[in-house]
């Protein structure tokens, strides 16, 4: 996953959450049953699928940042010699 | 404003959590950090740990609204049950228990709620089998139409009443009628000619009793 999709998806992340406390704070201020169920459904739905978004994101990025920690330990390391030990 | 939000908390605490949650994501949205372990835990914060402050504690706001008598005139429908529970003048079963302060401004929820364990889900999942009917039935009916056609789902259960009123106490025993009601479980208190009806609607829609009238049959004790 690229830098620059990362940065997308968690922008889309951003906004659903944005969205979702929206519903919420009207079941706060306007609380009626539709925005009470509304906040307690389609507002939850979003948000935990705005959460999920971002762990996704985290993890790519931490498996990345692995990987690349290892190519970099591995082009550091000096080459083995003939008989497999370290020089 | 001040005392309710002493009172009552959980509002305040929503909109609080939402606010810095919602400042948090658009930090991020217009600066557009680099992804490093800070803008990591600012996300974290504003996608993960406010939000669900926000939502948890709106949950529980939310809840306690549904057992609010506004909450239950929200549908248009129950306007005439909501007018005659706060009318200070009005001698129906359900205005007199309206006025009891234990009962205030939650006294549709306390005699139509279930009890007992799972009572609060059983209320809440009859709760949205209202909000059904009220979105694919009663969306549009007339008031006039309402009062005639709008129903109790099930038998007013004498177990709502006996959680408050004792059938114990001597007094309750010397009443005739209290007697036939042990032996037949199917005579509600709020039945006409007993304690009720409950609310001044027959099924027809007729008044059963003049507003301001005379006190409706039986008393509380």
């Amino acid at each position: 996953m690229t830098a620059h999709r990362q940065r997308q998806i968690l922008v889309a992340a951003c906004v659903m959450c944005l969205v979702a406390l929206a519903m919420i704070v009207w079941s706060i201020v306007l609380p009626s049953p539709l925005s009470v169920m509304v906040a307690m459904s389609v507002a939850q739905g979003i948000g935990t699928l705005s959460l999920m978004l971002y762990v996704w994101v985290v993890i790519a990025d931490l498996r990345r940042a692995r990987v690349l920690g290892e190519d970099e330990k591995a082009a550091a390391s000096p080459a083995p010699g003939k008989d497999g030990n370290v020089g | 404003m001040a005392t309710s939000i002493l009172g009552n908390p959980l509002p305040a605490i929503t909109i609080l959590c939402a606010v810095i949650a919602a400042a948090l994501l658009v930090h991020y949205i217009v600066k557009r950090p680099p992804l490093n372990t800070q803008t990591k835990l600012l996300l974290l914060a504003g996608l993960g740990l406010f939000p669900i402050l926000s939502a948890g504690s709106g949950s529980y706001a939310g809840f306690v609204q549904t057992t609010k008598r506004d909450f239950c005139g929200g549908c248009h429908v129950m306007e005439p049950w909501i007018k005659d529970a706060e009318d200070p003048h009005s001698t129906s079963l359900s205005a007199m228990h309206a006025r009891n302060e234990l009962f205030g401004d939650k006294s549709c929820y306390t005699c139509h709620a279930d009890y007992g364990m799972f009572g609060t889900v059983a209320t809440k999942i009859a709760g949205l089998h209202h909000v059904y009917g009220y979105l694919t039935k009663y969306w549009d009916t007339p008031l006039e139409e309402a009062v005639k056609t709008i129903k109790i789902f099930k038998p007013f259960p004498n177990s709502t009443c006996t959680h408050c009123h004792s059938t114990t106490l001597p007094g309750f025993a010397q009443v005739p009628d209290h007697k036939a009601t042990a032996d037949d479980a199917t005579a509600s208190c709020a039945s006409k000619g007993c304690h009720g009806p409950a609310h001044p609607f027959a099924s027809n829609g007729e008044p059963t009793a003049p507003p301001h009238g005379a006190p409706a049959t039986g008393g509380t004790p």
